[in-house]
């Protein structure tokens, strides 16, 4: 198939049609809404189940009940709105569900503004629920990797039985650029031994986070973080560009890696050897590979649009074997541009090679 | 070499679509290039914009601080990007509804009349692609066939009709300073 100019939203919302989404729960936020809009078109069509919630805790708390079915569903929201669905991702972490749910962040705290932001970064890896549980989360940064990574949280989700997120942000959601709909080709994930679809002719199976009985509830959280583990294992993604003879090293996630990209190019030119390292899933983070890096690196300096979140797990990966920075000149709005990152190198490096 | 493209105009001029188009004409010519709208509180006359960058490398940023090209249909857009333009830069400006002022002396102007244009060809909201036809006179890297291309691409099976009108817009506008002299 041929590119064709796609804006993130509805790379995302065709890409979940293709990964085999059969039921969508949403309700409308800037800067996300064309998802719904688009699938609110398409998914009656073909006979899926699309339904416009009455808020995003009844979208949540839908997509729980028909994931619980074995079903593939999705919800998709943004910052503010995502917060309200906290409760129902720590039960569907406990419940052990194939939750889908696509975060296209805005600014915040509270209501903040619809301007694009990184600040959910904490909200995503390290939850708002209450208790013991992580989540997959994917951070795609072009509109190519909004398609793949959408595959790979279906499949993520359901191979597992985890709610796994998708964390967009708004320059992504609205902008276009050329991309194509490749096949979406992970294998098919047998959910007939917990899937709940009549009990007629067998013994019945249940669905619940609550455990009375102590021992099997701590059990339970154990069997979760061995799964957390194997996935930690297995399942970490990230991109380096020009990372190799690398002694400065730019870290960033989403899609403000094109500038980071963009500003290690024009630092080389100026004889400075810069790298980039992209997490690609924020959890599970790409500590081992992101603390090898750090051996040859006189300065690891983390560059997002929010007040520093991502920075503490580059932080704990580096485990101190080099100095770590922290670039965020705004929390929300107009991106960091090339010029002022590369600046901000410039002026770092200066202090490096005057050995202050 | 990476070069970038403001829209801007009312809501209801047509200047998301007409990014939409340069943004395709560049695609088909195998170029990397990005779209982005300004995605405010924007309502039905209130002004709206997008911009576009084009690139032979990987885009490198979607929004830009500066501009090489300004395309602004009306008033309230020439007064808001014209700081916006590069020295060196140009500004397409619709003077059907821009007044011919040139505040600043490090960059080009062209008026062009887009709207009483787009009103002899019998259709006012034709005023985008006559812009487009503008911008194709003034750029090195755009021509009118990668646009003809890019407006038959994107127009639909139902509108397929309109090509004829909108590629008369996109010559209209193209020979628009040749024209003028």
């Amino acid at each position: 198939m041929a590119k064709e100019l796609i804006k993130g939203n509805y790379a995302i919302a065709q890409a979940a049609l293709n990964a085999g989404c059969e039921c969508y729960f949403g309700y409308p936020i800037t800067p996300q809404t064309e998802i719904g809009e688009y699938l609110s078109l398409k998914m009656p069509e073909a006979g899926l189940a699309y339904v416009s919630a009455e808020s995003e805790i009844a979208a949540i708390n839908m997509v729980l009940g028909a994931c619980s079915t074995g079903a593939r569903a999705m919800t998709t929201s943004s910052s503010c709105a995502v917060s309200l669905m906290q409760e129902a991702l720590s039960y569907a972490a406990s419940d052990e569900l194939p939750v889908v749910l696509v975060n296209v962040m805005r600014a915040g705290p509270g209501l903040g503004s619809i301007y694009p932001a990184q600040g959910d970064y904490y909200q995503s890896v390290y939850g708002g629920g209450n208790g013991d549980y992580r989540m997959v989360v994917y951070a795609p940064s072009n509109v190519q990797e909004c398609i793949e990574l959408t595959y790979k949280t279906f499949y993520t989700a359901h191979k597992y039985r985890t709610p796994v997120i998708l964390l967009a942000d708004g320059v992504l959601g609205q902008m276009m650029e050329p991309a194509e709909f490749t096949q979406y080709s992970y294998p098919p994930v047998d959910n007939s031994s917990w899937a709940l679809c009549g009990a007629n002719g067998r013994a019945g199976k249940k669905i619940c986070s609550y455990g009375p009985d102590e021992a099997k509830h701590i059990q339970h959280v154990k069997d979760l973080f061995e799964k957390y583990k194997l996935i930690a294992e297995r399942e970490v993604m990230y991109e380096e560009y020009m990372t190799d003879d690398a002694d400065f090293l730019l870290v960033g996630f989403g899609s403000i890696a094109r500038h980071l990209k963009a500003s290690v190019k024009v630092l080389r030119t100026k004889g400075i050897k810069a790298g980039m390292f992209r997490p690609i899933t924020l959890f599970p983070f790409p500590e081992k590979r992101l603390n090898e890096l750090a051996d040859r690196c006189r300065e690891v300096m983390t560059v997002e649009m929010n007040m520093g979140q991502m920075y503490t797990d580059v932080r704990l990966a580096v485990n101190g074997k080099t100095k770590t920075t922290l670039l965020n000149l705004r929390p929300a709005g107009e991106w960091m541009s090339v010029e002022e990152i590369t600046e901000a190198v410039e002026k770092s490096t200066e202090k490096i090679y005057a050995g202050i | 070499m990476e070069e970038n493209f403001i829209f801007a105009g009312f809501g209801g001029q047509g200047v998301l679509l007409a990014g939409k188009i340069l943004a395709n004409a560049f695609m088909l010519e195998g170029k990397n290039v990005t779209w982005y709208p300004c995605y405010g509180a924007e309502m039905r006359g209130g002004t709206v914009n997008c911009e576009i960058v084009v690139s032979n490398d990987e885009v490198s940023s979607v929004h830009k601080k500066d501009t090489d090209f300004a395309i602004v249909l009306n008033q309230l857009s020439f007064d808001k990007f014209i700081s916006r333009v590069k020295a060196g830069g140009t500004i397409i400006a619709n003077s059907s509804l821009v007044k011919i002022l040139k505040p600043r002396s490090d960059i080009k102007y062209i008026f062009a009349p887009i709207t009483e244009m787009a009103q002899k060809l019998g259709e006012i909201k034709t005023a985008n692609i006559v812009a487009l036809g503008v911008l194709a006179s003034a750029c090195h890297q755009l021509t009118t066939e990668s646009l003809h291309k890019a407006l038959e691409y994107v127009l639909p099976a139902h509108r397929k009709y309109l090509l004829p009108l909108n590629l008369e817009a996109l010559k209209s506008g193209f020979d628009a300073l040749a024209v003028a002299g």
